[in-house]
C-alpha cells in the first residue's frame, strides 16, 4: 500500500501534465502553422460540437448504438456460452478446437465477409464488434465456470436445484470475477472494431466523422474525433469498472481474507 | 404407497453398498450394509480417508453405487430427495460467497424465500439472526459452520447427514455445535447419520455408532448407544456406561487403524 501511494501523482500535477502539453501543442500551432498542426481552440470547437447538435446524432449516437448492441451481444452470447462449455465437460472436446481456431482470427479480416453477408448496414457494423469482443468475455466465462468448486455444485444439488437452475444460480455468480476480466479486454477490442467498421461504407458514426474530415482537410475536426473517441473509451472503462465494484464487492472481501488466510 | 408400511421401514437402508474409482478398479466401499430407524441418531466411525465421504455421497443420491443399494423409506432416488439435507465436510466452502448468510439459508429452500419466515426461524435456531447480512466470509468459522447448519434444517428435513461438521473449529466450538446440534435434532425429531472420526462425539451423540473397516470399507460393528438423553458434556462423559462404550469403539477403531499401518 504505501509502497504504491509513493506513485499516485496528485491530481495538482496530472492536471499540470495535460495543461503543459496543450501549451506545447499550442506553441508548436502557432510557431509552425501547418494542416496537420490546427490551433486547440479550432480543435476544442469541434470536439465540443460533436456532443450536441447535428453531430450527436449523426456521429456520437449512432457509434455508441453499435457499440453497446454489439457489446451486449458479446456479453450474452460470450456468458451464456462460456458457462454452459465449461460445465458440461462432455461438450468441450467437441466445441473446444473450433473456439480456439477463431479466437485466432483477427476480427478486421471478417469485415469483406460480413459486407457481403450483411452489405453496409448496422447488422455488419453491430456483427464485426460482437465478433470481435465475445471471445474475451468467452474464454473467461469458461475458465471461470471450470473452476467452481465442485462443494457448490453439491450444495445446489443436494437442495434440488435442475442443471439449468445450477447454471445461472452457482456457476454464473461464480464465474463473474473472470467474466468481469474478460469484458474489460473485450470493451477495447469492441473500440477499435466500432471505428473500423465505420471506416468502411458508412454514412454517419464517428469513424465516419473522422472519415469525411481527413477528406475535407478539416483536420482540427479529426483530432476533435479522435479525441472524442478515447473519451468514450474512458468514459465506458470507468463505467465497467463501476459496475465491477458494485457487483464484486463479495469477491474482494473474499479473496481478500482467503489470501491472508493462506499466508 | 401404504401409510403404515412407509412408517415401519427405516428411514434409510443401506445394503451391500459397492463404490469403486473407476468402476471396476479396487473398491473403496465394500458390501455396506446397515439401517437407521425414523428418529434415530447414527454415528459412522471410520479411518481417514476410507471413504466416508464417499458413502454419505451414495446416501445422499449424489452419486450412484455400482452395487447394491440405498433405500429411503424403501425407495430409490436418483436425485436427492427433498427431505434429505446434507451438511458438507469443508464448510467454508460449502457456502456461497455471493451470498449474505440469510441469502445462503435461504438457498436451503431453493433461495425462494429470503424473507421467510423459516429461514428467521432457522437462524434463530443456529443463533445466527445478529449476522444474517454480513458474508459468510466475514464471520467466524463456527458461525459458518451455524449457518451450513441453518440452510440445511430450514427445509425441515426428515434426514440430516452430516459429514465430519466439527472437523475443523476449535474444542469449545465444536462442543457448543454438538449441543446444538442434538438438541435441534431432538426438537425437530430429525434423524441425523453423523460421519466422523472422533471416537468421543460418536459414542456422546449417536444412539448407534458404525464402525467401518480400512479400504475397502465395509461395517465392521454396529454399537447400540443406549444412553439416556438429554446427554450432558460433563456428566454423561463420567458415566461408566460411557467410558466402556467408548472403550469398545475405540478397541475397535484401533484395530483398524494397525492393519492400515501393517
Ligand atoms: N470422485 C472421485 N474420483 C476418484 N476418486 C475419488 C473420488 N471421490 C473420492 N475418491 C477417492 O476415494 C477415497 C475415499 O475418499 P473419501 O473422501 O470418501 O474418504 P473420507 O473417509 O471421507 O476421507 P476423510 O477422512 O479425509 O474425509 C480417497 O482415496 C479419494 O481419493
Ligand atoms: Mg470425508
Amino acid at each position: 500500500m504505501t509502497a504504491r501511494g509513493r506513485y499516485i501523482t496528485p491530481l495538482a500535477w496530472q492536471a499540470a501534465t495535460i495543461l503543459a502539453l496543450i501549451a506545447l501543442w499550442q506553441w508548436a500551432a502557432l510557431t509552425y502553422p501547418a494542416v496537420y498542426l490546427p490551433p486547440i481552440e479550432r480543435i476544442a470547437q469541434g470536439y465540443f460540437q460533436i456532443w450536441h447538435g447535428d453531430l450527436l446524432h449523426s456521429a456520437l449516437l449512432p457509434s455508441l448504438r453499435r457499440l453497446g448492441a454489439g457489446f451486449a451481444i458479446a456479453i450474452l452470447v460470450g456468458c451464456v456460452m462460456g458457462v454452459v462449455l465449461g460445465s458440461l465437460r462432455s461438450l468441450d472436446p467437441w466445441v473446444r478446437p473450433t473456439i480456439e481456431y477463431l479466437r485466432y482470427i483477427p476480427a478486421v479480416a471478417i469485415l469483406p465477409a460480413s459486407l457481403i453477408v450483411f452489405g453496409a448496414t448496422d447488422q455488419m457494423r453491430i456483427f464485426v464488434i460482437a465478433f470481435g469482443s465475445v471471445f474475451p468475455v468467452l474464454i473467461a466465462a469458461t475458465d471461470g465456470a471450470r473452476r467452481v468448486d465442485p462443494i457448490l455444485l453439491d450444495v445446489a444439488r443436494a437442495v434440488g436445484l435442475s442443471t439449468a437452475e445450477r447454471l445461472v444460480r452457482v456457476v454464473l455468480p461464480a464465474s463473474l470475477p473472470s467474466i468481469f476480466s474478460g469484458m474489460r479486454v473485450a470493451l477495447s477490442i469492441a473500440l477499435v472494431m466500432m471505428v473500423i467498421s465505420e471506416l468502411i461504407a458508412a454514412d454517419d458514426g464517428l469513424g465516419f466523422y473522422i472519415l469525411r474530415n481527413q477528406r475535407l482537410f478539416q483536420t482540427a475536426n479529426v483530432y476533435a474525433g479522435v479525441l472524442t473517441i478515447g473519451t468514450v473509451g474512458l468514459g465506458l472503462t470507468l463505467a465497467l469498472l463501476a459496475v465491477e465494484k458494485r457487483v464484486l464487492s463479495w469477491h474482494r472481501g473474499w479473496r481478500g481474507l482467503t489470501e491472508t488466510g493462506r499466508g | 404407497m401404504d401409510k403404515s408400511a412407509a412408517m415401519n421401514e427405516p428411514i434409510l437402508a443401506v445394503d451391500n453398498l459397492t463404490k469403486a474409482f473407476p468402476a471396476g478398479a479396487t473398491p473403496i466401499l465394500n458390501g455396506l450394509t446397515f439401517r437407521q430407524e425414523p428418529g434415530q441418531f447414527v454415528a459412522v466411525v471410520g479411518p481417514s480417508g476410507c471413504g466416508k465421504t464417499t458413502l454419505l455421497r451414495c446416501i445422499a443420491s449424489l452419486m450412484q453405487p455400482d452395487t447394491g443399494s440405498v433405500l429411503h423409506r424403501g425407495r430409490h432416488f436418483d436425485n436427492p430427495p427433498p427431505w434429505l439435507s446434507v451438511v458438507f465436510q469443508d464448510y467454508n466452502r460449502s457456502l456461497f460467497p455471493w451470498l449474505s448468510v440469510r441469502r445462503n439459508v435461504a438457498f436451503g429452500l431453493r433461495g425462494s424465500g429470503a424473507n421467510d419466515k423459516r429461514v428467521d426461524e432457522a437462524l434463530r435456531a443456529v443463533n445466527l439472526e445478529h449476522a444474517a447480512d454480513l458474508y459468510p466470509w466475514q464471520v467466524s468459522g463456527g458461525m459458518q459452520q451455524r449457518c451450513a447448519l441453518a440452510r440445511s434444517i430450514v427445509v425441515s428435513p426428515n434426514l440430516l447427514l452430516l459429514d465430519e461438521p466439527f472437523a475443523s473449529v476449535d474444542a469449545q466450538t465444536r462442543i457448543d455445535l454438538q449441543d446444538m446440534v442434538m438438541e435441534i435434532c431432538q426438537t425437530m425429531s430429525l434423524s441425523a447419520l453423523l460421519v466422523t472420526h472422533d471416537i468421543d462425539e460418536a459414542v456422546f451423540m449417536a444412539d448407534k455408532v458404525v464402525v467401518l473397516s480400512t479400504r475397502p470399507a465395509r461395517v465392521v460393528e454396529e454399537i447400540a448407544i443406549d444412553l439416556p438423553r438429554p446427554r450432558d458434556q460433563l456428566a454423561t462423559k463420567e458415566t461408566p456406561e460411557f467410558l466402556q462404550l467408548r472403550h469398545r469403539v475405540y478397541t475397535l477403531v484401533r484395530k483398524q487403524a494397525q492393519k492400515l499401518s501393517r
